[in-house]
C-alpha cells in the first residue's frame, strides 16, 4: 500500500473574477522510501497540489473534492482532507516535513538556527529543551553542515543560501517524517550548490527511508533524483510513469515538447556559412518550441487542455471531450488518445541506440 | 584580422564597503577584478558563472551603468570609459541591454508606445511618423503587432514582456546587445521561443551579443565563444565547441558535471564541490578557486595562476598548465587527464543509472 495516496483532488480558488480550478482532479501515490517528481511550468497547479496535502492552501482556495490518504506502518489510514485541525498539526512537521524554494522565507530571521530546529522538535516530541537542542545539533551534523556547534547560535542571515537550505532540510527531518514535500528546493541555488543539496537529499533518503515528493520545473533534476514522475499541465496530470520510462520514451505531446525545447549538448544555433567548417553537421537551425503559453485557469480550453498548443492535435476530437488518463505501458499513464501513434523516442541519437 | 567590435582589457569594478557613522570606506567588494575579452562583430560571447561571480557587473560595466574602477573598454575602437556625456550617448545608441526580469525592467505606468519611443526621442531618431514605423518594425521583429503599442506591460505574459524589452533594445538599431540572463525568469516552453528569437535577430540584423547566463546548455547553443567566471575573474575561455568538449579548469569541470541532465549517457558522475563561493570582499590568496578545488596544491594557495593558452583556449590553473605542458600542448589529452584527476580526487558521486 502506498504511503500517500491522493484521489481526485480538486482545489479551487473562488476569486471575484470567478472560479479558478487550480488543481482539477489530480490522483497520485507515493510508496514508502520513494521519490516522486511532480513537474510542470508555472501555473500548472503543482505547488497548490503540495499545499493541499497539508491543507495550507490560502483563502480563497478551497479543497472541494477528493481524498488524501496517509498510511502508517501498522496499516492505519488518515484522510488529511477531513482530519480535524489539531490532529493535522501533528502531521505537519511531524509525519510530513516541508522544504520550500526560498529558505529565507521559511526561517525566522530573529531566532537562532538552533532555536528554530529545536522548536520543531519540541512541538512534536515530549522532550526537554536541552534534549531538543541536542537533537538540533544532531540534525545539523546529519545534513553535513560545516562547524555545526557554532551554527546552532547563528542567525539565518549569517549563512549562505546553500547552508540555509541545509537548515530547512534539518528542520524538515527533525521529527523523522515518513514523507518530505520539497517544493523547488534547489531552484534558488547555484548549480554547484544544487548538486550538494540533491546529493544530500538522495543520501538522506537512502539512510532514513524518507519518501520525497519533489516539485520542480527542472526535468534534469527529476531525471537524476526521482523514481517516478508525474507531469502536470493546466491543473491536471497529463503523464505519469517511472522516471526511466518517461525520459526514454515520453508519450504526451506536452512532455515531448518540454524535453525537445531544451538544447541538447553539442547542438548549436545554425549560423552564417563562414562557421560551417568549424561546426558542420552539428548546426541545427532552431530549438523546437511549444507555441503559445500556458492558459490561465479562467481560460482553460474545452477538451484536452493542451490542444491549442499541440503539434499533433486532431480537430475536432481534441477540442471535444477531456481525454482520460490511460495506461499505455506498464505503469506508464498518458492523457492523450493518440499517444501510441506519436510515441517516438525523443532523439534518434546513435549513442543512445548503441546502448539499447 | 579585423579589429573587434568590443575589446575589454583588465576591467575592474569595485564597490566600496562603508561602515560606521561617517560611512567611511573600509574595503571594497571586487565584483570584477581584471577581466579581459574581445568580441568580433556578429559573434556571440557567452559569459557563465554562478551568482556573485561578477558576470552581471561585467555587462553593466561595459555600458557604464556601473562605473568601472579600472581597465579599459573599447567599442569599435573608441574608449568607452573616457567618453564624455555626448559621446557616451552616441555610444549607448549602439550598445543596448536586456535584463533578466521582464517584470522589473519595464515601467508599469508607461504604455509600450512610450517605452519604445523613449530611446528614439533621446537619440533624436526620425520624425513622429518615422518613429512609429520603427516601433512597428521592432515589434514585428519580436513577434508582436502594433496593437501592443497602446497597452501596458501588465497586460502581457512574461514571455511577451521579454519580447517588448528586446524590441526596446533593437528599436534604435544598435550593433551590440548585452543579454543579462534574458531567459532565466521564463518557463521552459517560453525560453525556447525567446532563444530562437535572439538567434533570428542576430542573423537578420548582424548583431553582436554578450550573452550572460548561468544556463550552460543555452550558452553552448547560442555562443561562438564562452568565458567562465569565478569570483570576479575569468578562469577559462575558449571557442564554445572546444570549451564544452575539452574543459581544462577544475571549476569548469565541476560546473559541467553539476548540471542535471535528462540524457542518461551524461549522468554518470557528478563532482560535488564542497563549501560555498567565498566573499568577493575577501578573495582568497593565490588561485581564487583553491579553497574549493580538489586538486589544489601548495602553489595554488600562494601564486595566482597566469593564463595558459593552447590554440585560443585559455585557462588559469597551475595544475592544468602542467598537464598541458606534459601533453606537449595537446589540449584534448590534457583535458582527458584533468577529467581523470577530478574524478579521482573530487568527491565524485556515482549517479544512479
Amino acid at each position: 500500500m502506498p504511503l500517500l495516496e491522493i484521489n481526485n483532488l480538486v482545489t479551487t480558488f473562488h476569486t471575484p473574477a470567478g472560479r479558478v480550478p487550480a488543481v482539477d482532479g489530480v490522483s497520485l501515490s507515493i510508496e514508502r522510501g520513494k521519490t516522486l517528481g511532480l513537474v510542470g511550468e508555472s501555473g500548472c497547479g503543482k505547488s497548490v497540489t503540495a499545499m493541499s496535502i497539508l491543507r495550507l492552501v490560502a483563502a480563497p482556495g478551497v479543497i472541494e473534492a477528493g481524498e488524501i490518504l496517509l498510511r502508517d506502518a501498522s496499516g492505519g489510514v488518515l484522510n488529511l482532507v477531513t482530519l480535524p485541525e489539531p490532529r493535522l498539526r501533528e502531521v505537519r512537521g511531524g509525519r510530513i516535513g516541508m522544504i520550500f524554494q526560498e529558505p529565507m522565507t521559511s526561517l525566522n530571521p530573529v531566532f537562532t538556527i538552533g532555536d528554530q530546529i529545536a522548536e520543531a522538535v519540541l512541538l512534536h516530541r515530549d522532550v526537554s529543551r536541552a534534549e531538543a537542542r541536542g537533537r538540533a545539533l544532531e540534525m545539523l551534523e546529519l545534513v553535513r553542515m560545516a562547524d555545526p556547534k557554532r551554527r546552532l547560535d547563528e542567525y539565518p542571515h549569517q549563512l549562505s543560501g546553500g547552508m540555509r537550505q541545509r537548515v530547512v532540510i534539518a528542520m524538515a527531518l527533525a521529527c523523522e517524517p515518513d514523507l518530505i514535500i520539497a517544493d523547488e528546493p534547489t531552484t534558488a541555488l547555484d548549480v554547484t550548490i544544487q548538486a550538494q543539496i540533491l546529493d544530500l537529499l538522495a543520501d538522506l533518503r537512502e539512510r532514513l527511508g524518507t519518501a520525497i515528493l519533489l516539485i520542480t520545473h527542472d526535468l534534469g533534476v527529476v531525471a537524476e533524483t526521482c523514481d517516478d514522475v508525474a507531469v502536470m499541465y493546466a491543473g491536471r496530470i497529463v503523464e505519469q510513469a517511472p522516471a526511466a520510462a518517461l525520459f526514454a520514451k515520453p508519450r504526451h505531446p506536452y512532455t515531448i515538447g518540454l524535453l525537445a525545447a531544451r538544447p541538447d549538448r553539442g547542438s548549436r544555433a545554425g549560423q552564417k556559412a563562414g562557421r560551417a567548417g568549424e561546426n558542420a553537421g552539428h548546426a541545427t537551425a532552431r530549438l523546437r518550441t511549444i507555441p503559445g503559453m500556458v492558459p490561465a485557469p479562467q481560460h482553460f480550453p474545452a477538451g484536452c487542455r493542451f490542444h491549442p498548443r499541440c503539434a499533433f492535435a486532431r480537430l475536432p476530437e481534441c477540442a471535444g471531450a477531456m481525454p482520460e488518463l490511460r495506461e499505455v505501458a506498464t505503469g506508464h499513464f498518458v492523457r492523450c488518445p493518440y499517444a501510441d501513434a506519436l510515441g517516438e523516442p525523443r532523439r534518434s541519437d546513435s549513442a543512445l541506440e548503441g546502448i539499447a | 584580422m579585423t579589429s573587434p567590435l568590443i575589446d575589454v582589457a583588465g576591467l575592474q569594478t569595485y564597490f566600496p564597503v562603508r561602515k560606521g557613522l561617517l560611512r567611511r570606506v573600509v574595503g571594497a567588494v571586487r565584483a570584477v577584478d581584471g577581466v579581459s575579452f574581445s568580441i568580433q562583430k556578429g559573434r556571440t560571447l557567452g559569459l557563465v558563472g554562478e551568482s556573485g561571480c561578477g558576470k552581471t557587473t561585467v555587462g553593466r560595466s561595459l555600458l557604464r551603468l556601473v562605473e568601472p574602477t579600472g581597465g579599459s573598454v573599447r567599442f569599435d575602437g573608441r574608449d568607452v570609459l573616457a567618453a564624455g556625456g555626448a559621446e557616451m550617448r552616441g555610444l549607448r545608441r549602439r550598445m543596448q541591454i536586456v535584463f533578466q526580469d521582464p517584470y522589473g525592467s519595464l515601467n508599469p505606468r508607461m504604455k509600450v508606445r512610450a517605452i519604445l519611443e523613449e530611446g528614439l526621442v533621446i537619440h533624436r531618431l526620425g520624425s513622429a511618423a518615422e518613429r512609429l514605423e520603427r516601433m512597428t518594425r521592432a515589434l514585428a521583429r519580436t513577434g508582436l503587432t502594433a496593437a501592443a503599442l497602446d497597452r501596458y506591460p501588465h497586460e502581457f505574459s512574461g514571455g511577451q514582456r521579454q519580447r517588448i524589452a528586446i524590441a526596446r533594445a533593437i528599436v534604435i538599431e544598435p550593433d551590440f546587445l548585452v543579454l543579462d540572463e534574458p531567459i532565466s525568469a521564463l518557463d521552459v516552453s517560453i525560453q525556447a521561443q525567446v532563444v530562437n528569437l535572439l538567434v533570428e535577430l542576430r542573423e537578420q540584423l548582424g548583431l553582436t551579443y554578450l550573452f550572460i547566463s548561468h544556463d550552460l546548455s543555452v550558452v553552448e547553443y547560442v555562443s561562438d565563444d564562452v568565458a567562465v567566471m569565478y569570483l570576479g575573474r575569468i578562469v577559462e575561455q575558449a571557442p564554445a565547441t572546444r570549451l564544452y568538449a575539452e574543459p581544462l579548469h577544475p571549476y569548469t569541470l565541476a560546473l559541467f558535471s553539476a548540471v542535471p541532465s535528462v540524457e542518461p549517457d551524461r549522468r554518470r558522475r557528478r563532482i560535488v564541490l564542497t563549501g560555498d563561493v567565498p566573499s568577493p570582499a575577501r578573495p582568497p590568496a593565490g588561485c581564487r578557486f583553491h579553497p574549493r578545488c580538489p586538486l589544489a596544491e601548495q602553489v595554488c594557495r600562494q601564486a595566482e595562476p597566469p593564463a595558459t593558452v593552447v590554440d585560443g583556449h585559455a585557462v588559469h590553473c597551475h595544475v592544468a598548465a602542467r598537464e598541458v605542458e606534459q601533453a606537449g600542448g595537446d589540449a584534448v589529452a590534457a583535458a582527458a587527464r584533468m577529467a581523470v584527476l577530478m574524478a579521482a580526487n573530487g568527491s565524485a558521486v556515482a549517479m544512479p543509472t
